[in-house]
């Protein structure tokens, strides 16, 4: 399918530019968890001593053990809280289950590290909210929930994490052929041995490959860890890897690895993942339908599950957006009370847009996100038309490269451009474009999922009938291509502008002093006690979000097709 | 007809498709010569290669051997390693799902040819509005494409693939995609505006019907293989193989042995099971060579009474007769063979009649039986 030089030009340009992201991380990363000293130092050796190091302290095994259950744990409150409101909302007629489906997306918006601050507020044992109005409340004597502690980071991570399990599982509650369900009704087996027979074992695919997803979300888990795991001394592999690096001096050896360890767990679970999904898609295509789901009726029940639906609402959304306003407004943190409502103020906003480093950070963050979205999907679409509409040879490799940051946890892409950058003779170290780089790689494997999706949706005379009218390829890829391919795009660029925009895991190892962005101006508030600032800081990334993707919504209907 | 030059010639066309084990060989050794100003019909059942033929005239496949000529261009061959890309072709087409772009308007549609080679905003307009008047959309100029009704999305197409003047307009099936009403309305238009713009255009096709009422010239097709060539009357009347006969139109096979022939002008004689008969013999039939007799339903007059003084007269028994309105759809047993007969409606016929079918030679076309040359039977599947 060669067609034209431009063409030809374009598309090994964007192959080399993803076999670059993806494969120099990794390649470097390996390299240099085999050093004995820094690249760039003198007299350094090849030696096994860091990975001796690693796997001989004893403290090696706790972080494993940790890192495991927490990740489990995870896997349990988010798959009970993110299925039971899947299965409310698409299989019952519980009222206001049309609200659900809103609401149980909204965690989706906070970025993590607001979350856990939030659930720090309301959970710790000195100024927790929530533990202060029990104490008052029966009297006792001591702070019934501990946030410092596993169970408590478990639950934070969960309430930032069940959006997702309610997503994928609502797609399998609507995606299974409920005639199966009715066939096994009329064979004469009830409700419950229906549900145990039937719906459960087909749902097995899909609840394993959603455990799995979380799992190793769990495992590459940052903004938790960092933030409560640190001052209750619970370990695990991400927060080992930052502070062996945040240490004085930063021991690079041992930090890499630990990341060799986590991206082998990681790894290990995305391709297993892999091997799910494909067998789970070759059913699909099966039973691939648009099924009407059948609907259960719970009779009285129906009150009962929408007042549990409600209660998780008020502590996954209200509770947490509730204490970051009202921390955000008043001068000095504390209980909510009518003295402190007398005193709310606007000073903390106008602390934080007068803060010196705050608008280098709104500029970092802005820039980071618009350009890393922008370009992903702009990459990502002509990766798309590669491996969908082309026959070249290897494409199925492109496709797999693009993908393979999506096992990279965010810390170890951090030490892994670190060694890249103190390396190669490109001097961006401690720029803002190392930062450009790591997103785009982080959110390739994103902007290929939606890009491929809508690429395979366009029907290929249209592209071709661009050819027969006299088009050349990057003419018929401006003018016919990325028009039709627009709603994946816009949808692919508010997802990736969003999660840049809270980045922290990646960030955190490759800022300097001018390439700060917001999320780490949040961490650096926050490790300096001051509250009232970062919530007021939170509050204005919440709006930045929201502006953001609705803007990019607007601007995307009218490029592509209005419908 | 005065004799007119080629717009279009196809030269031993050879294409495969898949890699390794499942290569499939798609186009074996395509040739043909494509009149200026004909309108021509690649003709043949799914799978036969008609599309994939039209598809290297595009440019949007590249054969593996061969060579195509378009005007006095070379635009691909595989001795000399040209290749003409699409986009540099002389060409206009209209595909079978329209490729109406949805996210433009019919004038933006139409005007892209234009658009894409910079030309000045005043002449676009003013050949847009001409080219909408042609087939007849005048005044839909900002019609947003999604609004548009099947028949109009392919008057936009016609119109796109008209307005930069091609060589060789191609259309890929253009008629599947509309109501069968629709369908007989804008194949008559296709040739109306075939005729007055007077541009080449090769039509691709597996409805005989509509090859035969649209086209100057049809290529049967069949298993990647050319079949035959000839004027819809030709083929249908006259065709000179049996995959022609069996795919346009109705006919009756009956199987026999060439006795005596002389030449393809003079009638021959056939040993079949029904007796001997007299026929037309296809160009090459040889003597003692297997042979099928192909004769229409229509051209099988019915008697009740044993016709004296004709030749080639069979009796048979009538076992169905369908009223049709314009005619009666008879199945008449004739020995074992059930022979498909269309009787006059003025003349009543019912079940269990005995009667005579006079198969006269004239009607009767000698053709060769093996006709497996060009077929491949893997392909017949499809």
């Amino acid at each position: 399918m060669r067609r034209l030089n431009s063409q030809t030009l374009i598309l090994i340009g964007a192959t080399l530019f993803v076999l670059y992201l993806a494969g120099v991380p990794l390649l470097m990363l390996l390299y240099g968890s085999i050093r004995s000293a820094p690249i760039g130092e003198p007299g350094a050796t090849y030696t096994i001593q860091n990975y001796v190091k690693a796997y001989f302290d004893k403290e090696f095994y706790f972080l494993f053990l940790n890192s495991v259950y927490y990740a489990l744990g995870t896997c349990v409150v988010t798959f009970l809280i993110g299925t039971f409101l899947a299965w409310v909302s698409e299989r019952t007629n519980t009222p206001f289950k049309k609200l659900f489906v809103v609401m149980a997306l909204i965690p989706f918006i906070i970025p993590g590290i607001l979350s856990t601050i939030s659930w720090i507020l309301l959970l710790s044992p000195k100024i927790g909210l929530i533990n202060l109005v029990i104490k008052n409340l029966l009297g006792l004597e001591s702070a019934p929930f501990n946030i410092y502690t596993m169970w408590g980071m478990i639950w934070a991570e969960s309430i930032h994490l069940y959006p997702l399990v309610f997503l994928l599982m609502s797609a399998a509650f609507r995606n299974m052929d409920t005639s199966l369900e009715e066939a096994a009704l009329t064979a004469g087996s009830s409700t419950f041995t229906t549900f145990t027979r039937v719906t459960l074992p087909l749902m097995r695919p899909a609840m394993f490959s959603v455990l799995l997803v979380i799992f190793i979300r769990g495992i590459e888990a940052f903004e938790v860890p960092a933030l409560i795991g640190v001052p209750a001394k619970i370990s695990v592999f991400t927060t080992k890897i930052f502070l062996a690096i945040h240490q004085f001096p930063s021991d690079f050896g041992l930090a890499g690895a630990y990341a060799v360890t986590l991206l082998a767990i990681s790894t290990t679970g995305v391709l297993i993942y892999g091997r799910i999904t494909r067998r789970e898609e070759r059913y699909a295509t099966v039973t691939g339908k648009g099924y009407r789901p059948r609907v259960i009726d719970l009779g009285g029940w129906k009150y009962v599950t929408c007042a549990i639906a409600f209660l998780i609402f008020l502590l996954a959304v209200i509770f947490p957006a509730f204490i970051l306003l009202w921390s955000s407004f008043i001068p000095y943190y504390g209980v909510p009370s009518l003295e402190l409502m007398g005193k709310m103020t606007w000073a903390n906003f106008h602390y934080i847009l007068n803060y010196p480093l705050a608008l280098t950070a709104f500029k970092n963050s802005f820039y980071l996100s618009v350009g890393s979205a922008t370009l992903v999907m702009l990459l990502t679409s002509i990766i798309a038309w590669i491996t969908v509409k082309t026959k070249l040879p290897g494409r199925a490799l492109l496709d797999n490269m693009t993908f393979i940051p999506i096992a990279m946890p965010g810390i170890v892409l951090g030490v892994s451009l670190i060694w890249v950058y103190l390396t190669l003779p490109i001097p961006i170290y401690g720029t803002i474009w190392v930062l450009l780089l790591a997103y785009i790689t982080k959110f390739m494997p994103y902007g290929i999922r939606a890009a491929s999706a809508s690429m395979i949706q366009i029907n290929k005379e249209l592209e071709e009938a661009s050819f027969t009218a006299g088009g050349t390829w990057f003419q018929t890829f401006r003018k016919v291509i990325l028009p039709l391919l627009m709603p994946g795009f816009t949808a692919g660029w508010i997802y990736i502008s969003i999660i840049a925009l809270r980045e922290l895991s990646t960030s955190i190892l490759l800022y300097s002093y001018n390439s700060t962005v917001l999320s780490i101006m949040a961490f650096d508030l926050w490790e300096g006690g001051q509250y009232t600032y970062v919530c007021a800081l939170g509050v204005l990334m919440v709006l930045l979000l929201l502006v953001m993707a609705f803007t990019a919504r607007k601007l995307g209907a009218k490029i592509g097709i209005a419908e | 007809m005065a004799e007119k030059r080629d717009m279009v010639q196809i030269d031993s066309l050879e294409k495969y498709f898949g890699e390794d084990k499942e290569r499939v060989h798609v186009l074996k050794g395509v040739s043909l010569n494509i009149p200026e100003g004909s309108l021509y019909t690649f003709l043949g059942p799914s799978g036969c290669g008609k599309t994939t033929t039209l598809r290297c005239v595009a440019g949007l496949e590249r054969p593996d051997g061969g060579k195509i000529n378009i005007g006095s261009q070379t635009v691909f061959a595989s001795g000399e390693r040209v290749y003409v890309p699409t986009n540099k072709r002389p060409i206009g087409m209209v595909f079978q799902s329209y490729a109406i772009w949805p996210h433009m308007t019919v004038a933006e549609n139409v005007a892209y040819p234009l658009t894409i080679q910079r030309r000045p905003k005043t002449e676009i307009k003013q050949r847009v509005s001409d080219v909408l008047k042609i087939v007849g959309l005048d005044g839909l100029e900002d019609r947003p494409a999604p609004k548009l009704s099947g028949g109009q999305q392919q008057r936009v197409a016609f119109a796109r693939a008209l307005i930069n003047e091609p060589k060789v307009m191609l259309l890929d099936e253009p008629l599947s995609n509309l109501d069968a009403k629709l369908r007989v309305q804008m194949r008559s238009e296709i040739k109306a505006l075939q005729r007055r713009t007077n541009i080449t255009t090769i039509f691709v096709t597996h409805d005989q019907a509509e090859a035969l009422a649209i086209s100057d010239q049809i290529a049967v097709m069949h298993g990647g293989k050319l079949i035959e060539i000839g004027s819809p009357h030709q083929l249908y009347s006259r065709p000179k193989r049996r995959f022609t006969a069996t795919f346009l139109g109705l006919t009756n096979l009956i199987a026999g042995k060439v006795l005596e022939v002389d030449g393809d002008s003079r009638p021959g004689k056939m040993q079949t099971k029904k007796g001997i008969l007299s026929f037309i013999p296809a160009p090459g039939l040889k003597k003692d060579q297997a042979a099928v007799i192909s004769i229409r339903p229509e051209n099988i007059p019915v008697h009740k009474e044993k016709p004296r003084s004709l030749d080639n007269v069979v009796e048979g028994t009538v076992k169905e007769a369908i009223f049709m309105g314009d005619a009666y759809h008879c199945k008449i047993a004739v020995g074992d063979d059930v022979l498909a007969v269309h009787t006059h409606p003025f003349h009543s016929i019912s079940p269990g009649e005995k009667v005579y079918l006079h198969l006269d030679p004239k009607s009767c076309n000698g053709l060769p039986a093996d006709d497996t040359e060009g077929i491949d039977e893997s392909m017949l599947g499809d």
